[in-house]
């Protein structure tokens, strides 16, 4: 039986497995899955129909499946397992698309996640990072405080993104972004070497992101790109590096990024 | 007027002094104290090992004592020491410490937390500190007494702010702030923040003697209105002979500068800081069958 405390509410229709735990004033919606192993702490919201997968712990004051503000309808948010959701966090649900969050995420307190947002796996958030609606982060990314990763834009897996950033357009993968507008600060050579990449594979990114982006680190250089994009054998991270620079939008400012 | 019954729900062995207030939507953890005339407003949560002292205000949506937000912490007890007569804006989070770094967080008398603060694990909030909206401490920093932090500021970690310094808003603190001076970052964080004057607010609430304020205001605008060559200056001066606030500044600033990028307290990774002796947590304290009378 699940563990519910009596002063929780759980509206008829939520799916709960046989050992979730929801602690009081938490309000589990109708239309709610919760998987195995799950920890509902006190006074959070889970609405929608939203999926929480097997051993998220979701931590006081937060919000899943938030319907977004400019919508009616009801949307949908699906979470995979092992999430660390904390305190105040808002997760919106989307409505034309699902909002996304795959495993092992630690997303600390006052995160917002926008509706129709896709977050990949073993990413570290930190406090008050503002993730737009339909952003695309991927696997291993990690954040200071304060980020904001505008709608629509796509963050690069292993990257690092420093207190206060603006993501106003797509970031490489495996970089250090800052600023506002972001600017290419080097290699998240710290990041890589947690994440068990060789020595061979950090230096050629490191030579990569060297010719790219050797000036103010706003824009890859084309040269440099195009250079690296006829290379036949080029290191399969730096591939994908330079595979995601060219498949990146413009910016939508117009601004000086 | 009926009474109503409150809805909160207060675990058994937490001890709560009886003229203590918790309002509805309110839920305690079996290890928590909480001092007389501390009020909990609304829908606050306060669990761990955490110990509240008398005259605090504690409004809606405040978290307390949850577990650090630090991958390396491993789930042993540990604290969360709150002093007296503090304010806790709407949507607080404090967290307890962790094993590596000293077990505990403590926050002093008479801080100001206004709305979205967050006090993270070991950290070590001293008194009458001011922290504006969502400012957002990292681990393991100390705030020294007087301390006036503004709206969205974020703190890096192992930072150490000395006395009556003022941190200007949205300003990215990477290494420590000296004592009595304004920290500010200008045109969006372009420019790197840094020293931008003395907080006059702060040496006027310190009350140091004419002779003391003069010989302060000296050091200051002689080491910070040009940053350079900060190291030999602080020695001239040391040499010179100093006393009182200026002696203090002078070895704040040369024990930054020996930390690593500017922080002195990145000396203390991975062992617990002095501070943490003047709060002994003996295995009693932390049992947690502990029951009180």
């Amino acid at each position: 039986m699940p563990e519910i405390s009596s002063y929780a509410v759980v509206e008829r229709g939520a799916e709960l497995a046989d050992d979730v735990r929801i602690g009081p004033f938490s309000f589990i919606g109708p239309k709610v899955h919760l998987g195995a192993g799950c920890v509902i702490d006190n006074n959070v919201s889970i609405t929608g129909r939203t999926t929480l997968a097997a051993k998220n712990h979701v931590f006081p004051m937060t919000v899943v499946g938030a319907p977004p503000p400019d919508s009616t309808g009801q949307g949908q948010c699906v979470i995979a397992q092992a999430n660390d959701i904390r305190e105040h966090v808002t997760i919106y649900a989307g409505v034309e698309r699902p909002t996304r969050i795959g495993s092992d995420n630690l997303i600390m307190i006052g995160c917002q996640i926008g509706p129709g947002a896709t977050i990949g796996s073993h990413g570290i958030f930190a406090n008050c990072t503002h993730v737009g609606p339909c952003a695309h982060v991927e696997d291993y990314v990690r954040t200071s405080a304060f980020p904001v990763v505008d709608s629509g834009v796509r963050v690069g897996a292993y990257t690092f993104v420093a207190g206060y950033t603006g993501i106003d357009q797509d970031a490489p993968p495996y970089a250090m972004v800052q600023g506002l507008p972001f600017r290419v600060r080097g290699v998240n050579t710290n990041n890589l070497h947690r994440c068990g990449f060789g020595e061979d594979d950090i230096s050629a990114l490191k030579r990569a992101f060297r010719e790219l982006y050797n000036g103010s680190g706003a824009r890859p250089n084309p040269a440099a790109l195009e250079r690296l994009r006829i290379n036949p054998n080029l290191n399969p991270h730096v591939r994908r590096l330079v595979e995601a620079i060219r498949s990146a939008k413009p910016a939508k400012g117009g601004g000086d990024g | 007027m009926g009474k109503v019954t409150v809805l909160r729900e207060i675990a058994p062995t937490a001890r709560i002094a009886p003229d203590a207030k918790i309002g509805p939507y309110c839920v305690v953890g079996p290890h928590v104290t909480i001092g007389p005339r501390t009020t909990l407003v609304r829908r606050v949560f306060v669990t761990g090992h955490t110990s509240i002292g008398s005259g605090n205000l504690i409004r809606e949506g405040c978290v307390l004592g949850t577990v650090p937000q630090d991958l390396k912490y491993a789930g042993h007890p540990t604290a969360l020491i709150i002093g007296h007569r503090n304010y806790f804006g709407r949507d607080v989070t404090a967290h307890i410490g962790t094993e590596l770094g000293g077990y505990v967080t403590h926050i002093g008398n008479e801080n100001v937390f206004m709305d979205g603060c967050h006090i993270a694990h070991d950290c070590y909030v001293d008194d009458r500190a001011h922290l504006g909206f969502n400012v957002m401490l990292a681990g393991h920093i100390r705030i020294h007494t007087g301390v006036v932090i503004e709206d969205l500021v974020g703190v890096h970690h192992f930072v150490t702010i000395g006395r009556h310094a003022r941190v200007g808003p949205r300003t990215p603190v990477r290494r420590d702030v000296p004592p009595y001076t304004n920290f500010a970052s200008e045109d969006y964080g372009w420019s790197p923040p840094a020293v931008r004057g003395v907080h006059e607010e702060g040496i006027r609430s310190a009350r140091l003697s004419g002779e003391e304020e003069r010989d302060l205001r000296q050091a200051l605008a002689d080491l910070f209105d040009d940053e350079s060559a900060l190291q030999t200056k602080i020695e001239q001066m040391v040499n010179m002979g100093v006393e009182g606030e200026v002696a203090a500044l002078c070895e704040f600033c040369q024990r930054s500068l020996r930390g690593t990028f500017g922080r002195h307290r990145e000396t203390y990774r991975g062992k617990p800081p002095p501070e943490a002796a003047q709060f002994p947590l003996t295995e009693q304290w932390l049992d947690p069958r502990r029951r009180f009378p």
